[in-house]
């Protein structure tokens, strides 16, 4: 038993602690980030429970009842066609969260990637993939969006690979930036000299050295996206009634907000609190995650 | 180094104190924007639209949504409506107070005693902007263009009243001349009908039998091309009160008086505005801040607000007019008039006028508006959930079950928008079948109905003239503005065959009663309810009395401030 006790305490001294998880030891002491963390999950989990969560159907209306200020049978009131607002709120978070982080991701995952290849490689194969990009700016975005409405059909999934698809461009720019100067820079060139294959470099030295920019950006992303997805379903072009996301009952709670104030302040609520909970939480990302803070 | 340069720089602000500062500067950025919206004209220079377009006899007008077009003899919208009864002029025009006929082009007339031919004298002083002389001539040519099948006048049928009018626009004669409609010389036009028609006068007033300029029609492209830039401002040459003086899209139409016009000294305003408010919010919220007069109409929620904070602003008139929604019947499950009717069935007409629109709607159970002079149709169906489910079961689809996914389409507005939304839930309640909502901007949206490209649209007719004749001529077989592509040869008799030549009013509204049953049994059409007019208008706007149709005499019109516009 002994034995094995100090085997334990042996590895465990050997081990050395990851980046990730110095990464959470020191998010765990910023007490915003954790809160906005805390937040977040919440939101998720409603989003994820939303149909037994849920008191009313999102569809259910009553008009005898029409517009109702909050109540012991409707929390956050109704809106102009009797729908509890707090059942909608709900289902309207699943749709605004989801396209917020499957989009997000999309362009996360697109953006982070060529950049870091376009900086990295530099040369020819920048300048053509740096133009490439320029190309797609100079692209306006509803007419690309509506062009693949066109092509594939309305399909709330490709709208949000769609918006995806469209924001990963500045991420790019911003990572490509990042890059070509950290390969400037001596912990590169000693981890060529030690002979790491380039894909090494560029995922364990690279892309870690980047996160910082990228995570602020990041969290920049999520609302912006979910501004998009309800401009572009007030267009039509993205998801129709009967549901709704945050975007769209926001927008529609402004066209009533003097009679009704609840249809805005509710969902605005909801988005600026989830808003709010991205910033911190990615504040202290950056913080946690950049490997230059020294390990305490 | 840098490592340590970066740290020392870190030290210098914390995070926390950087967190709270962005959360300062969000709150007071979302602090701005509300007071903004709340404020509106805070932060402008105290005159307004309202307050200098009085001063300068400047009309600012909600015109709802962007005109498709400027040709009289291809629009068929209200927007367009009121735009072009501005810059054009016809044979005569109405008194907004009594809607009957008053001298327009013609200074007289001359009815004949059968009722068939009308002798119409043209002022002398009629000119077009370009001081040419308005022409019997003029009229002639006009009306031969306007039944050009290559122009796709949707109106055409207005004219079916003048005889061989019809059998022209169908290609069954060629020859023009022997439509009834002659220039005798250059001031005398006369007309001849193939039946009596009492309300031909009031036809002379649409749009759709406007004189157009001959020479600038030709100098822009053929007589019966659609779209040439004639309508632009600068190329357009119109015989009205005003004269066109910028079309920049989506912002503002603009007409200026026209000082060559035969009345111009009666013209009291400079110039109107016409602004395309598709969002009714923020048209509310123009008139608020003082940038319009006239709205086009109101959101229904701010109704019982008006009504009780500023009721001197807020007008609710009759309106001769139907909501209703398009079924395409060549899309094979609407095909079936069971399903048209087990659709109209299941909405709760009642439910929507009291509390989604809100205006003192009625609900309609017949197409034509009841009493339009005189007339009134049966109700052709009525609100029975269980019978239109025994209907849809007939059909084959019980339950809803096996019902194809089905679209309505409205042109894009929060009023449509709400209603379909709560038409969905009933057929969804009602009928257990799921619908899907589409929105499309105004000019699209006609395009789209127009080729048919549509199963379910929503649609408003207003009467063109005080007959009930304006509502059912619509609907005969391949009418320009059926498109629904419903045809009943029955109901063309009785319409276009029965009707006219009927010995007596009661005859003729007998044919008109069955005609509407026909219709109401078949269901190309959804009728949800009658209009009410209901828009802001601001008290300085005076002679602009409300009327059934909503007609305007734009010459009539004048600004004058009793006090100065209370302006929040």
């Amino acid at each position: 038993m002994s034995t094995d006790a100090t085997l334990a305490n042996i590895t465990d001294a050997e081990q050395g602690s990851s980046l990730w998880k110095d990464a959470w030891h020191r998010l765990r002491k910023n007490k915003m980030a954790v809160g906005g963390l805390f937040v977040l999950m919440l939101m998720c989990i409603a989003a994820l429970l939303t149909p037994w969560l849920a008191p009313y159907s999102y569809e259910e209306q009553n008009l005898i009842l029409g517009a109702a200020p909050p109540s012991a049978q409707h929390w956050l009131g109704t809106d102009t066609l009797g729908r509890d607002l707090l059942t909608r709120l709900l289902y309207g978070g699943r749709i605004s969260l989801a396209v917020g982080f499957i989009a997000t991701a999309v362009a996360l995952l697109i953006g982070v990637l060529y950049g870091t290849v376009a900086g990295y490689f530099g040369g020819r194969i920048d300048a053509v993939m740096m133009r490439l990009v320029d190309i797609l700016y100079a692209l306006p975005f509803m007419i690309f969006i509506i062009l693949l409405m066109v092509i594939f059909g309305r399909n709330i999934l490709l709208l949000f690979l769609a918006i995806g698809a469209v924001e990963w461009l500045t991420m790019a720019r911003i990572v490509r930036g990042q890059v070509q100067t950290l390969r400037q820079q001596e912990f590169v060139e000693a981890a060529v000299s030690l002979g790491l294959s380039q894909w090494t470099i560029i995922s364990r030295h690279l892309i870690p050295n980047t996160l910082g920019p990228v995570i602020v950006y990041t969290t920049l992303t999520i609302p912006s996206v979910m501004l998009f997805e309800a401009f572009l379903s007030f267009l039509g072009l993205g998801i129709q009634p009967p549901q709704s996301s945050w975007g769209l009952l926001i927008s529609y709670g402004v066209e009533t907000m003097e009679e009704y104030p609840w249809l805005l302040i509710f969902p605005g609520l909801a988005l600026s609190i989830t808003l709010f909970a991205l910033n911190f939480l990615g504040d202290g990302l950056r913080d946690a995650l950049d490997p230059r803070t020294s390990k305490d | 180094m840098q490592l340590v340069i970066k740290r020392t720089r870190r030290k210098q602000r914390t995070p926390v104190r950087s967190d709270r500062r962005r959360g300062l500067k969000l709150t007071s950025v979302l602090l701005c924007y509300l007071l903004s919206l709340l404020g509106l004209t805070a932060c402008g220079d105290n005159e307004n639209n309202v307050v200098s377009g009085n001063r300068q006899q400047i009309l600012h007008w909600g015109n709802g949504t962007e005109p498709q077009e400027l040709d009289p003899h291809i629009v068929t919208g209200v927007p367009e409506h009121h735009i072009i009864t501005a810059l054009l002029e016809g044979l005569v025009l109405k008194d907004p107070q009594t809607l009957e006929p008053i001298p327009g082009v013609a200074e007289r007339w001359v009815i004949s005693d059968d009722g068939l031919v009308y002798t119409f004298h043209l002022r002398d002083n009629a000119r077009w902007s370009n001081g040419d002389p308005v022409t019997a001539e003029d009229f002639v040519w006009s009306w031969w263009r306007a039944l050009q099948p290559a122009l796709g006048n949707q109106y055409a049928y207005m004219y079916y009243a003048i005889k061989n009018a019809e059998a022209y626009a169908q290609g069954k004669i060629k020859d023009f001349d022997q439509v009834g409609a002659v220039a005798l010389d250059e001031r005398t036009l006369q007309v001849t009908l193939a039946n009596p028609t009492p309300y031909f006068l009031q036809l002379l007033d649409h749009y759709s039998m406007f004189p157009v300029h001959r020479p600038t029609i030709e100098k822009f492209g053929e007589p019966a091309e659609r779209g040439t830039r004639w309508t632009r401002a600068g190329n357009f040459v119109g015989n009205g009160a005003f004269v066109l003086k910028l079309w920049s899209l989506n912002k503002v139409v603009i007409v200026e008086k026209n000082s060559g016009y035969w009345d111009s000294d009666n013209v009291k305003l400079n110039s109107i505005y016409f602004y395309p408010t598709e969002n009714v919010s923020t048209e509310e919220r123009m008139f608020r801040a003082g940038q319009l007069h006239v709205t086009g109409s109101i959101p229904a929620d701010k109704i019982a607000v008006y009504k009780k904070e500023r009721p001197e602003d807020l007008r609710i008139a009759p309106y001769l007019g139907t909501y209703f929604y398009r079924f395409n019947t060549t899309v094979p499950h609407l095909s079936d008039p069971r399903v048209r009717r087990a659709l109209a069935m299941t909405i709760n007409r009642k439910q929507i006028v009291e509390r989604v629109t809100k205006g003192g709607q009625l609900p309609a159970y017949t197409y034509t508006p009841p009493d339009t002079l005189g007339y009134t149709a049966r109700d052709g169906f009525s609100f029975d959930p269980e019978a239109a489910r025994a209907l849809l079961a007939e059909a084959g689809y019980p339950d809803g079950d096996g019902f194809p996914q089905t679209e309505i389409l409205y042109n894009t507005s929060e009023g449509h928008r709400k209603l379909a939304v709560a038409i969905q839930q009933m057929w969804k309640k009602n009928l257990n079948i799921d619908v899907i909502l589409n929105n499309q901007d105004w000019k699209v949206y006609l395009d789209n109905v127009d080729n048919g490209h549509y199963q379910i649209a929503r649609a408003g007719w207003i009467g063109d003239y005080v007959d009930p004749n304006t509502f059912l001529d619509m609907w005969v077989s391949n009418g320009g503005n059926n498109r629904t592509g419903w045809a009943n040869s029955d109901y063309d008799t009785l319409v276009l065959k029965q009707s006219p030549t009927a010995p007596s009013r009661d005859a003729r509204y007998q044919a008109f009663k069955e005609a509407e049953a026909t219709l109401l049994a078949e269901m190309p059409i959804l009728p949800i309810y009658f209009y009410t007019r209901n828009n802001l208008v601001r008290p300085s706007v005076k002679g602009m009395p409300a009327n059934l149709l909503d007609y305007t005499l734009y010459k009539n019109i004048y600004l004058q401030a009793a006090l100065p516009e209370q302006v929040e």
